[in-house]
């Protein structure tokens, strides 16, 4: 941060007094949760004994909200109607979008080279599905449908990784921010193909079920939380934060970094067409505007920072906590859905400029900090 | 044996000749000490070994393998590692960290694997606490390299150019800003090196702390070997003072 | 229906001053800053509503009741409130981040999307038209020998974009503030070590290069029209110019949006409205690969 601005200098001193004032509540904070620290930590060293090298390791508190969250979210059709109606349906959209957020997280959070084109890859992944069945077989099912458009998704994302990463991280970025609207021109330049604006919306649904729908979703969204999660934890993810940090270390270590890009870039995009087939079967229709137009690349990318980049589980948080806010929390105060989107952007530029490394990792920060800090 | 080979090297940034014709080679258990005044062309020879420039002109063969124009990453994997002028230490990891990158395999899926697989796979070769107990950094591999001094963060650069297990090692200035203690420590584990079959070259500007170190000495002035030879021959060429006298204050110093 | 080759190239030549207009201000703050303004669609789109706001009485925003007040009156007021726009979003939210190319990008490509909604709250999600020329002052369309149609609206764009040009042309050879930008533009560390604040001068350039958006986005919705996501297609052409010509170089948008303006009016007209990004997009690919530093530019420094 330059220091020139007087401006600068004013909200860097308000930033201080703010802490100063805070300083009293932070303590009484820690020495309540303490206690709680201290009484989870047995459970949490059981995990960070077996699974913690791989996964990990983490205080007592940490592990709590850890376990918490992921029971919430594996339960929520059974408390989610105490709470409203239609949580059910946000957390499975906020699942989905949880898969997008958390592929783009391995690849741009960890090597730093940011993609604003992530959405062409579920977008491809939909689109096969959308096309398939619009001129090929109505009646194909989603045992077939799905594993044609993850490899579309993969193939697509070869086809931009392997030229686009060997240039230098902002002109990658502005290729994949291309790609996106070409893609998107492409949709609608062959529009008696793609349906154009309208889209493709003769997709039958899993179930029409809510609990179920809302497994359908949940489900694999965990498994690849999980795997997502391992892979960033092996040495695959510190080779991927030194390209981010330091990119002629990882080359005199013996390590091609363009090999580690192109590979992470690979590896995010199944995801994201697992994510893509989910999105097009839970919407029961494909079209430009949610799935390929460049808002949908910026949403993404929004849930990942007020998340926490480079974390994978932050991505997971942030997407939770944005659809909670915009479909449930918001809608209690304002009505108009273009104020709410408004705010939930105001709300985005707020983490950026205040909290870049994301909402969750100072939440986890603070939380590892209770015990030392109490004492 | 003759374990690298430059022949006719020759960099050329836009009008500037950094680095003039230069042809050298090294056998294998050599130590060989490259100096020259400042600006003579040593670490620019340093940077196209290993890939870091692109040669104009000449060809630089490792190992039996033409190197010339294969990127860092390969050169490292053929075994020819470099310990640079100025400390690169990865920030973001602790010293053991650091060190790990750096016994890598250069494969995606083999670093997804558990480190217990990895370990099971390299049989019994020295591990991370192992390289770093080799340069006295044992005690500290937890630590971050922004809270190391100066001296243990010149010991890490070390310890990761071992890490990646070469059979040649390219030291520029490995004594710059050491004290005598440290410089005299340094050189024994040089020494403790070459026993273990690494083959060098250090490059200093001065002879200082080379002469009891090498085997042979190449002089670079202005890019061009102004001679070759051993440490008391060069000591006492007359070419050789000429150089350092017009380039430095006080010529070479015993 | 095909028009004859005069008037496509006519048409071509017009609008690329305006194109040549949009990229001269996002150069010219990656220039100072190196900071990638992806909110300058925005910012184009804010001209284009602000002279809505001023001229129709289409939109009614709070405080402002509905007004109409005469094109020479609301267009330079539509253009000084871009200008102002601009500046405060240098001075509000990306000074603060300009250190991180990343959180900038995103910062600006989010305010982009932030003023979208905004766009749609007061004025609707549907695309409006509007006038800048009125027609009793000149006539809407023009034409001489084998051109015909010529929207009169683009003439005066035309002249206007280069009166533009040649204004910020004295600005920065002949002011001192205006050599302090190009000086900061060339070397910062230079600028800094000869007393230039170069916050100052950063803030300077987005005033500018704000001012420059909002007579480019008051024209360009005139030439078509104002919807909420106009910002993207100009957004895009303005880079794929600025990199074409050279990130930095202000003789590089120029050359380049003329490149880009012809390439697009042709294959607008032979292929099909449809196809013109496309090869734009395309050639934009090419360029990247091939000569990233563009045709006068610099290499980008990290």
């Amino acid at each position: 941060m330059s220091s020139d601005s007087a401006f600068v200098r004013a909200t860097d001193a308000v930033k201080a007094q703010l802490r100063t004032r805070l300083q009293p509540v932070w303590a009484v904070l820690c020495t309540v949760l303490a206690p709680l620290d201290r009484a989870i930590q047995p459970v949490a060293d059981l995990y960070n004994r077996s699974l913690g090298r791989h996964f990990g390791t983490m205080t007592g508190l940490q592990f709590g909200v850890i376990a918490l969250g992921f029971g919430m979210i594996a339960t929520v059709p059974f408390w989610s109607p105490f709470y409203s109606e239609t949580l059910n349906i946000t957390f499975a959209v906020a699942s989905i979008w949880a898969i997008f957020a958390m592929s783009w997280d391995i690849q741009s959070g960890y090597t730093g080279y940011i993609s604003f084109g992530h959405s062409v890859l579920s977008g491809a992944a939909g689109y096969t599905i959308g096309l398939l069945i619009l001129h090929y077989d109505p009646s194909m099912g989603p045992l077939v449908t799905i594993p044609l458009a993850v490899l579309a998704s993969l193939v697509l994302g070869l086809v931009i990784a392997v030229p686009s990463l060997r240039l230098r991280g902002p002109y990658f970025s502005l290729i994949t921010l291309v790609g996106v609207l070409l893609f998107t021109n492409l949709i609608f330049a062959f529009s008696e193909w793609t349906n154009g604006e309208l889209g493709i919306h003769q997709v039958d649904p899993f179930t029409y079920e809510p609990w179920i729908r809302y497994y359908y979703m949940a489900i694999p969204m965990l498994v690849i939380a999980v795997g997502l999660t391992y892979v960033a934890r092996s040495n695959v993810g510190m080779v991927l934060l030194t390209i981010r940090e330091n990119e002629r270390a990882v080359s005199s270590a013996g390590l091609d970094p363009t090999k580690f890009k192109i590979s992470s870039f690979v590896l995010s995009s199944i995801p994201m067409g697992i994510g893509g087939a989910l999105l097009v079967y839970y919407g029961r229709a494909i079209n430009p505007v949610s799935f390929v137009e460049i808002s949908n690349s910026i949403e993404i990318i929004a849930l990942a920072v007020i998340g926490g980049m480079g974390s994978i589980i932050g991505p997971l948080f942030g997407s939770f906590l944005f659809f909670f806010l915009e479909e449930e929390l918001l809608r209690d105060f304002i009505e108009d859905s273009s104020t709410r989107t408004l705010v939930l952007w105001l709300f985005v530029l707020g983490v950026l400029v205040f909290a870049r490394n994301g909402v969750f990792r100072v939440v986890w920060h603070a939380l590892g900090a209770v015990r030392g800090d109490s004492e | 044996m003759t374990l690298l080979e430059i022949d006719g090297l020759t960099k050329r940034f836009g009008g500037l000749v950094a680095v003039d014709d230069l042809s050298f080679s090294v056998e294998s258990g050599e130590i060989v000490g490259l100096i020259g005044p400042n600006g003579s062309g040593k670490t620019t020879v340093f940077n196209c070994i290993m890939s870091t420039y692109v040669p104009t002109e000449g060809r630089i063969q490792f190992n039996g393998h033409d190197v010339t124009d294969d990127k860092t990453y390969q050169i490292v994997n053929h075994g020819l590692s470099r310990v640079s002028q100025e400390s690169n230490p990865i920030d973001l990891l602790s010293v053991g960290a650091n060190i790990k990158l750096f016994t890598l395999p250069n494969s995606f899926l083999a670093c997804a694997l558990p480190d217990a697989i990895l370990a099971r796979r390299s049989d019994g070769g020295p591990g991370i606490l192992d390289h770093a107990e080799r340069v006295g950094l044992g005690d500290k591999i937890e630590e971050k390299p922004g809270s190391l001094a100066h001296a243990d963060v010149r010991r890490l650069e070390i310890a990761k150019a071992l890490a990646t297990d070469p059979d040649m090692l390219l030291l520029d200035e490995p004594f710059a800003g050491m004290n005598q203690a440290e410089i005299r420590e340094l050189s024994e584990q040089i020494e403790q090196f070459r026993e273990e079959g690494i083959t060098m070259i250090v490059v200093d500007h001065n002879m200082r702390g080379l002469m009891q170190l090498v085997d042979r000495v190449v002089v670079l002035s202005s890019g061009q070997k102004l001679a070759e030879g051993e440490p008391e021959e060069i000591v006492d060429d007359e070419a050789v003072q000429e150089a350092y006298l017009a380039g430095e204050h006080g010529g070479i110093k015993r | 229906m095909l028009s004859g080759l005069p008037t496509v190239l006519v048409n071509a030549a017009l609008i690329s001053a305006l194109y040549a207009l949009i990229a001269i201000g996002f150069t010219m703050i990656f220039g100072v800053g190196g900071v990638l303004n992806l909110a300058h669609g925005a910012l184009l789109m804010a001209g284009a509503y602000a002279y809505l706001l001023l001229a129709r009485d289409t939109i009614s925003v709070p405080v402002f009741e509905s007004m109409t007040l005469h094109p020479l009156i609301a267009f330079p007021i539509a253009v000084v409130t871009v200008a102002v726009l601009s500046y405060l979003l240098y001075v509000v939210i990306v000074q603060f981040v300009e250190d991180n190319p990343i959180v900038t990008f995103l910062a600006t490509i989010v305010v982009a999307l932030a003023a979208t909604e905004v766009v749609i709250h007061y004025a609707g999600a549907s695309t409006q038209t509007y006038t800048l020329i009125p027609s009793d002052l000149l006539p809407s369309t023009v034409g001489f020998g084998p051109v015909d149609g010529i929207l009169t609206v683009d003439v005066v764009g035309f002249v206007v974009s280069w009166i533009a040009i040649g204004l910020l042309w004295l600005y920065v050879t002949k002011t001192d503030s205006g050599r302090a930008i190009r000086a900061t533009s060339m070397t910062e560390r230079g600028a800094r070590l000869t007393g230039v604040n170069v916050h100052a001068v950063r803030a300077r350039t987005w005033l500018v290069a704000g001012a420059l958006a909002g007579i480019g986005g008051v024209f360009l919705g005139a030439s078509s029209s104002a919807t909420p996501g106009m910002w993207l297609q100009p957004l895009s052409l303005a880079f794929i110019i600025v990199v074409i010509g050279g990130i930095g170089s202000i003789k590089g948008s120029i050359v380049a949006a003329y490149l880009i303006g012809f390439l697009q009016t042709g294959v607008g007209e032979y292929l099909g409205q449809n196809f013109r990004g496309i090869l734009s997009l395309v050639l934009l690919i090419a360029v990247l690969f091939m000569l990233p530093q563009g045709l006068f530019g610099r290499e980008y420094h990290e």
